[in-house]
């Protein structure tokens, strides 16, 4: 108690600890939106871009000749036969789904938190996530065989009176994914709405004046729309927040709800969910490392935005770690012949070599994260989110083909091998997504102007504002 | 950094919190004591020990819940949980007195719990004693069902708990002295590490001291179902606790309405992730459909236990959900703490709901059921005894850390 009541002497403060900052200093309101309108309106198209840009147009050219490939000849030219009727569509569908969880994310859940970092990666994570969730779309469309008849899906009156089987996860994903999907444009879109509005003030040509002027919906800054704006805004980052969780636990159920060993557990939602983080978080520094050196924002995409990316992977990549530990144990214990199986099937199987290179991709490697120099090191962090990436889609292989290529009788034992037009389609969308975002990057601003001016010192509003303001 | 207020007499523990500690203390003593009664008389030991397990866990939850909340704090920092910081370590410093108490199960509890049930109660074998023609189950019994097996565990889970709780509040105390420092960085060494610690030995402890009671049964969610679970009753419990204290100084100028309302969704978070994981497991096992698995349901969705599930639909995630849903709600902490207090209550149900039905087929009335009340009161009272107890003994803000006069300072801000 004396020791309580003791008062202290006068003491030396200690500075806190050094971290980077989010918004380099000497920025002016004026500043940032001329430093982001003109990588859209002023800046050359240069060769490098053209360059990135030819080559994913063409690879997305060779992912519309396997697709008509395809449509021509039927999912036979793909690698899938009893037992493997799931193969890389699926595989694929997860893979971009789970990456544009981050996206949302960032967007909703970390506004929410108030983590104001969020401001300068949010506009490209979300354009990141619409992409992946187009690509990630496409896959059950093209494995439907008869894609043209895919509103088959949606529960709507009809002459055959018939009903989609509501009881299949397969019907859920269709309303999970077309909500993801609609609310993250609109996020998106509302969102865009005052920047669309500083490129229509910004350009001095009379057509993009007209186009991004007319996206801005009349856009003039005033009190009361800016007051509407951040209504809609929270509003949305509230609906938005479920769906990060909802969309990859109904993903997780189109297994999970069966039977078969490897599938059939139930950690898989919560544990879909943290890979989904995990991988969508891994994209967004494959995006965002390149970006910011290119277009030389480090200004706004700071070491600390790295850093705060890859202890966000640090910490779900653990959720997956306890995952695998977890689901690996409890098989152990329960002791079903067909779970145990499993597990000698996974280490010791035709697959083993890829469940060996997930461990390494998705539980080793990652550690070295733990290391601040590696965590703020672009080079590092870009390879180590690239093993992630490659990591989470080998999880998804393994959960549908060791799964699926030896499940309960022996006899109905197989392999699976995909085709050159499985491999082109998967090249596909990547070089869709990746002509997506080079398209994104020279039409709109990549980085959101009028969120990352609230994070400069002159926007910070203090007490004595508030009581300015109100007096 | 203009003004440093380092007065520790200015944050100290009102007296008040004396005269509830010591009632906790009488309380706790005088259900102790007909507790032994029962431990002590063989028709009802066994019940004594169902009862017990029940209270056991849910104070350890609390303990625990708000160890791990400690160390998000030091990770992620924020006001939400400076302001509940020396109550969140004073609660994670009551896991000497959880580890004593688990010296009775280790003592003499197992074979009441473990040995599993009689035809009469729908019953299975345990692996303790395992049916012969069960090989899975004997083999178990044999390797990692044992008694040694699970002392030995429970000696490891306890002894990372008490390291954690030992090395967090020591480091904690010397931000009672000066000079002003910030020690995040020495924290973060130790807490990153330390949630995934707690992570894995909780889950691996329900699995052993739960989810063993019936050993065929096996969900790989039981873990993250826990956690959630502990983690809303150490918030709840926080939440009561400020209430209290804010009806004093230097509590009552601390605590802020966007203190509160942090709090109130963080309350609103693990009530959803709570519902969230319980509903999954529900589905996933349901749609399965698979002998071993939909027994943990057949036994709790009939005969009775139904009533409770829909009783833990309805109050421990439909009402509490509509109610956090409001912002004004979750700001007032006269509110909420009644939700709170309701909460750590349908705690107690949700574990009741998970331990009992593995003993009593149908939901009758029992006697033991009152015993179940009774065992973890006795609990509860030594519990919060020793909690205002850890309480007292420091200022209610680690005034020394940097991020508690960035606190204070925030405080003095809004107060002008």
């Amino acid at each position: 108690m004396a020791e309580s009541l003791r008062m202290a002497k006068p003491t030396e403060v200690e500075i806190g600890e050094q971290k980077a900052p989010v918004i380099a200093p000497g920025h002016t309101f004026a500043s940032i939106t001329d430093k982001i309108a003109s990588i859209v309106l002023r800046r050359p198209i240069t060769n490098g871009w053209l360059f990135g840009f030819a080559i994913c147009f063409l690879i997305l050219q060779w992912f519309l000749l396997a697709v008509c490939w395809l449509f021509y000849k039927g999912v036979g030219v793909w690698g899938v036969n009893i037992p493997v009727g799931w193969g890389f569509a699926i595989v694929n569908f997860v893979w971009w789904i789970g990456i544009g969880h981050a996206g949302t994310l960032i967007s909703a859940i970390l506004l929410l938190l108030r983590q104001s970092w969020r401001n300068s990666i949010n506009r490209f994570a979300e354009a990141m996530t619409l992409f992946a969730v187009a690509c990630a779309g496409m896959f059950p469309l093209l494995h439907l065989g008869r894609p043209w008849l895919f509103y088959w899906l949606f529960p709507y009156p009809n002459t055959m009176t018939y009903w989609p089987q509501f009881r299949s996860p397969l019907v859920w994903d269709v309303f999970a994914v077309s909500t993801y999907l609609t609310i993250s444009l609109v996020f998106w879109f509302i969102g865009l709405i005052p920047d669309l509005a500083s490129m229509r003030d910004q350009t001095t040509n009379k057509a993009l004046k007209f186009v991004y002027g007319s996206l801005a919906m009349g856009w003039r800054n005033s009190v009361r729309h800016w007051h509407r704006y951040e209504t809609a805004y929270l509003l949305l980052a509230g609906l938005a927040t479920p769906l990060v969780l909802s969309v990859h636990t109904v993903v997780s159920f189109d297994f999970s709800i069966g039977i078969v060993p490897g599938w059939h557990t139930t950690i898989f939602p919560p544990y879909f969910v943290a890979g989904a983080i995990y991988s969508g978080f891994a994209m967004v520094l494959v995006l965002a490392i390149p970006i910011r050196r290119f277009y030389d924002i480090k200004d706004f995409i700071t070491d600390r935005h790295l850093e705060n990316a890859a202890m966000v992977m640090l910490a779900t990549g653990w959720i997956v770690a306890y995952g695998y530990a977890i689901e690996a144990f409890v098989n152990w214990y329960g002791g079903d012949p067909y779970e145990t199986f499993l597990r000698w099937n996974r280490l010791h199987g035709p697959y083993a070599l890829s469940y060996y290179l997930l461990l390494l991709t998705n539980i080793v490697v990652p550690q070295i994260l733990w290391v601040k120099r590696i965590r703020t090191n672009s080079i590092w962090l870009f390879f180590v989110s690239l093993d992630v990436l490659v990591g989470m889609w080998l999880e998804r292989f393994i959960i549908v083909v060791v799964s699926l290529t030896r499940d309960f009788v022996p006899s109905s034992f197989g392999q699976y091998y995909p085709t050159w037009n499985d491999w082109s389609i998967l090249a596909g969308t990547l070089g869709f997504f990746a002509a997506c975002m080079f398209l994104f990057l020279r039409l709109l601003p990549a980085v959101s102007i009028s969120e990352l001016k609230t994070l400069i010192p002159q926007a910070e509003v203090t007490v004595k504002h508030e009581e300015e303001v109100h007096s | 950094m203009t003004a440093v207020r380092t007065n520790t007499i200015e944050f100290r523990v009102p007296e008040a919190v004396n005269t509830i500690s010591q009632r906790s203390l009488g309380i706790g003593l005088l259900f102790g004591v007909a507790s032994l009664i029962f431990a002590l008389v063989p028709a009802t030991r066994e019940q004594f020990f169902h009862s017990y397990l029940i209270g056991f866990m849910l104070w350890l939850g609390v303990a625990l819940g708000s160890m791990a909340f400690v160390m998000i704090q030091h990770l992620t920092g924020g006001k939400w949980a400076m302001v509940i910081r020396r109550q969140l370590e004073a609660a994670m410093n009551t896991l000497p007195l959880m580890a004593v108490l688990f010296i009775p199960i280790l003592a003499a509890g197992i074979p009441y719990l473990y040995n599993g049930n009689h035809e009469a109660v729908g019953g299975f074998s345990g692996w303790l004693h395992p049916d012969p023609a069960d090989k899975h189950l004997v083999e178990m019994s044999k390797s990692y069902l044992t008694v040694s097996g699970y002392t030995g565990r429970a000696v490891i889970y306890f002894a990372i708990w008490l390291g954690l709780a030992f090395i967090l509040s020591r480091w904690s105390g010397e931000q009672d002295h000066p000079p002003v420092r910030n020690l995040s960085p020495r924290f973060r060494l130790i807490a990153a590490p330390g949630i995934i610690l707690y992570a894995f030995t909780i889950s691996f402890a329900v699995i052993d001291w739960v989810m063993s009671i019936d050993p065929h049964w096996y969900s790989t969610i039981f873990g993250f179902i826990f956690i959630v679970g502990e983690c809303l009753s150490a918030m709840c419990m926080m939440v009561i606790i400020e209430r209290i204290l804010s009806r004093y100084e230097p509590m009552a100028s601390l605590l802020k309405p966007k203190e509160v309302h942090d709090h109130g969704k963080l309350m609103l978070t693990f009530v959803l992730l709570w519902a969230y994981f319980g509903f999954s497991q529900l589905l996933i096992i349901w749609a399965g459909n698979l002998p071993m698995e939909i027994r943990f349901f057949t036994r709790r969705l009939y005969s009775g236990w139904q009533v409770i599930a829909l009783g833990l639909v309805i109050f421990h995630f439909a009402i509490p959900f509509l109610f956090l849903l409001s912002r004004p709600f979750k700001q007032n902490s006269r509110s909420l703490v009644r939700l709170a207090a309701w909460l750590l209550f349908m705690r107690f149900i949700d574990l009741f709901w998970y331990i009992e039905p593995n003993f009593h087929k149908a939901l009758t009335f029992h006697w033991g059921y009152l015993l179940d009340l009774v065992v973890p009161i006795a609990i509860g009272g030594l519990w919060l005894a020793l909690f205002f107890r850890n309480l007292r003994s420091r200022p209610l803000l680690p005034v020394y850390d940097l991020h508690a006069q960035e606190f204070l300072e925030y405080v003095g801000a809004a107060h002008d």
